[in-house]
């Protein structure tokens, strides 16, 4: 019997075939590669051929819950999706929370992969006695949220519920910025890959297993996650919905910082969830307005009023808790005459749809997040995609006869509806905007270029770059660019990791705003502990907003240490991590991506500068970070590409 | 590891109609067995054999009990943070999340069925930090007690 936390098998599916087969894996794997998304790293850089088309049979799609996940760890219920992405060319990889994590390993897998295109829409089932593929046909067209009602009543057999995750009508009309949808309304959004498993007529995954997760300590598991527990419990009350503005409005005007605790944003989180920051990141300049183009003075107070924090806790009838999360930043809200269940909207929806394009009205926020989540397309890069379209519009480089009639102007609610409409439904104009920015551009032209903001082909989040170099940075060089879940000055405050892990820069407890734009190698340095770091989170299954709480409230090396029985250090475990990051970006060399194309646009970085707001006068030079950041890895200072030492030095240890 | 039906099983089902995996299996009046790869070892087809015929996977017979004196699942709300672990890990959906909280709007498990609880612990053995024990259910532990 295994007490590892893992379960050591991996299921492949050959959608073309239909064959279906185990893999065993040895110990080696894990304890190089760990699980999640390192696992998904090493299974995909070895089997996705060279040049793959991502929309081809050739990619691989895999399903991986994380190393520690239902092991009795706890913020540890993430599930990746990897897959070569088709909004980037290169390594893609989504995460998301809910409950499906578990069920992979109650399936008795530490990851599904795909591969093949399917003749015909097909869903695939596992239980303890029945791995098949079943035809979806009824299915196929329907949204997400009915996909996974259908499915739930169509697979139960008795006792627990099956676990569902689908593709809206979205992926299944293969839009390049589409995701994979579950828990009703949750959705790994994030590089395009609901469009892969649209490609592959692959509708749905149901899963119902029975198999225990059984870690090597369970005891010590407990002992830690209970000294976790008793930090997120820990609840002051606090300030009302639009007392946050004000903070924002402080740390804005205050020419020093204090350090972060990210006890502050747990708190925060546990109150509003991620809508806390609604109004306080527009006033300290964290949340890019207007296309990257406006400021804290385009959306003031008086603006973001109409969504702050307290207008969605209103209507959350009940938290939403991801499995093993004792936080609940999520929440289901009910709105009279309109929604009887609805995923409270969360703070990049709210924003990219809102301050993004000039947006108040809040009642078309709430219905966009609905409208998408069924659709199973990303609010982010939907909200760039309209911001975009409406800066095309009011520089005249498109006019209604273009946009099917629609008067895209700054913040109409109306036309900013019928538009995503049509982009769920690739319908005229809608198709234009349905694959992301970059494949607008191509269609456009016109000189449009200049009005699309993006990393390599994936629209950055509603994080502003020119308030955090850190986002500047992880926006640029990621192997999957333009993601805001990877790394920022901020949140490496808010780590902690420091206390634990050694040779890593330390952030004073209080230091100048305009230091953090000078010294580009201490940011790298930065950078590529908060990539560690991400890496390891990622291939936990481990979220974020759990982190935030410090590496000393939240235990990650040990965890994986009693739940695995191995007895590394933390710098032993960001060694590892180092090496998967690595690999994911030979995984793009391979793939043909040129690592300093995937910068993000000009105007993010503060080119031109900014006259006004709360990023006036600021610019990041991102090229020298850049070469830092890649030579912590051993990757070539001016190209980014790992070097043959590094990659040689990777091979032999595998 | 696993469960196993010895010799003096005589094949009255009831373990194949409780076990939750389907793992405990065999025709009426025969003999029955469990396959290996399917237990979770939650006991349940010992705790409901007749004959105690079961041994556990440490080889000691388990005692069996009649159903209505099974131990029930309860939540220590101070301590518990509604992480879903319990929830999860009942093996027959018994344990779901209840009603929002007033205070919070925090959702806490709750057993839903007395009936279907097969008192396996998998919710106590699991539970992060320990805020679910497991308890005789009230009416009829007073019952036991008199008698």
């Amino acid at each position: 019997m295994m007490r590892k936390g893992y379960m050591g098998k991996i299921l492949m599916v050959n959608l073309t075939t239909g064959d279906i087969h185990e893999e065993t894996l040895p110990d080696t794997v894990y304890r190089k590669y760990l699980g999640g998304m390192g696992l998904g790293a090493h299974i995909l850089y070895n089997r996705i051929p060279k040049g793959a088309d991502p929309l081809g049979p050739d990619n691989i799609l895999g399903f991986l819950p994380g190393l520690l996940t239902g092991t009795g760890s706890l913020f540890t219920g993430r599930w990746m999706v990897v897959g070569k992405s088709p909004l980037t060319g290169g390594w893609g990889d989504a995460n998301c929370g809910g409950t499906f994590s578990p069920e992979i390993k109650h399936c008795g897998y530490d990851g599904i992969f795909v591969s093949g295109i399917s003749p015909k829409p097909v869903y695939l089932y596992v239980d303890d006695y029945t791995k098949e593929l079943r035809d979806a046909s009824e299915v196929w067209g329907m949204d997400a949220v009915e996909t996974e009602e259908y499915l739930e009543k169509h697979s139960k057999k008795s006792g627990k519920k099956p676990k569902v995750v689908c593709i809206g009508p979205s992926g299944e009309n293969i839009s390049l910025i589409s995701g994979i949808s579950t828990d009703k309304g949750r959705m790994a959004a994030r590089s395009g890959l609901g469009a892969v498993m649209g490609s592959k007529k692959l509708k749905a995954i149901v899963l119902s297993g029975q198999k225990r997760i059984r870690p090597h300590n369970h005891d010590e598991m407990k002992r830690i996650s209970k000294i976790c527990n008793a930090w997120v419990r820990f609840q002051p009350p606090f300030v009302t919905g639009p007392m946050t503005a004000f903070v924002g409005a402080l740390l804005r005007i205050m020419p020093t910082v204090l350090t972060q605790d990210g006890m502050l944003y747990k708190i925060l989180l546990k109150k509003w969830g991620t809508v806390s920051m609604n109004q306080m990141s527009p006033e300290m300049g964290d949340a890019p307005i207007k296309n990257w183009k406006g400021s804290s003075k385009d959306w003031g107070i008086r603006k973001s009023y109409s969504s702050n924090p307290d207008v969605f806790k209103k209507c959350e009838t009940v938290k939403f808790h991801c499995y093993s999360c004792p936080l609940g930043c999520g929440g289901i809200c009910t709105m009279e005459g309109k929604y009887s269940h609805t995923h409270k909207p969360e703070y990049e929806t709210v924003l990219s749809l809102g301050g993004f394009c000039m947006n108040d009205d809040v009642e078309s926020i709430f219905y966009l997040n609905e409208l998408l989540n069924r659709a199973g397309m990303d609010t982010i890069s939907a909200g760039h995609a309209v911001a975009f379209a409406i800066e095309c519009y009011e520089e005249g480089i498109i006019t209604k006869n273009d946009t099917d009639g629609l008067e895209l102007t700054w913040g109409n609610s109306k036309a900013i509806i019928a538009l995503i409409e049509k982009m769920v439904k690739r319908e005229g104009f809608g198709h234009v905007l349905a694959d992301g920015v970059k494949q607008a551009v191509l269609r456009i032209g016109k000189g449009s270029e200049a009005f699309a903001i993006h990393a390599g082909g994936q629209e950055p989040a509603m994080h502003d770059s020119r308030n955090d170099p850190g986002f500047a940075l992880h926006y640029s060089v990621e192997p999957t660019p333009g993601r805001h879940t990877l790394g920022s000055h901020l949140y490496y405050e808010m780590f902690q990791l420091w206390k634990v892990v050694k040779d890593i820069p330390k952030i004073p407890p209080m230091y100048l705003k305009g230091s953090k734009y000078k010294n580009n190698e201490k940011q790298a340095a930065i950078g590529a502990a908060n990539s560690r770091f991400m890496t390891l989170v990622n291939s936990t299954g481990a979220c974020m907003f759990g982190a935030f709480i410090g590496a000393k409230r939240f235990r990650l090396f040990d965890w994986m240490n009693a739940a695995t029985g191995w007895e590394l250090g933390p710098n032993q475990y960001m060694d590892l991590a180092g090496d998967i990051h690595t690999l994911k970006q030979a995984f793009n060399v391979k793939h043909g991506i040129e690592p300093k194309d995937c910068k993000i646009s000009e105007r993010a970085l503060g080119r031109p500068v900014q006259n006004q707001g709360a990023n006036k006068g600021r610019s990041i030079d991102i090229e020298e970070m850049m070469a830092h950041y890649w030579e912590e890895f051993g990757w070539d200072s001016i190209t980014g590409k790992p070097t043959r030492e590094t990659l040689e030095k990777l091979t032999a240890q595998a | 590891m696993a469960y196993y039906i010895t010799e003096d099983c005589i094949g009255c089902t009831s373990c194949a109609k409780l076990c939750p995996t389907g793992a405990a299996q065999g025709e009426k009046k025969k003999h029955h067995q469990i396959v290996q790869e399917h237990c979770i070892e939650c006991g349940t087809c010992g705790r409901i054999c007749p004959k105690d015929a079961v041994e556990d996977p440490f080889g000691s017979r388990v005692k069996g009990e009649k159903k209505k004196f099974w131990k029930k699942p309860e939540f220590n709300l101070k301590t518990c943070s509604a992480c879903g672990i319990c929830v999860d890990a009942c093996p027959v959906g018994c344990i779901i999340y209840g009603k929002a909280s007033k205070k919070d709007k925090t959702a806490y498990p709750e057993l839903i069925s007395n009936d279907g609880c097969i008192s396996c612990g998998f919710c106590v053995y699991e539970c992060p930090v320990d805020a679910v024990t497991l308890v005789p259910p009230q009416d009829v532990a007073e019952e036991k007690n008199v008698a």
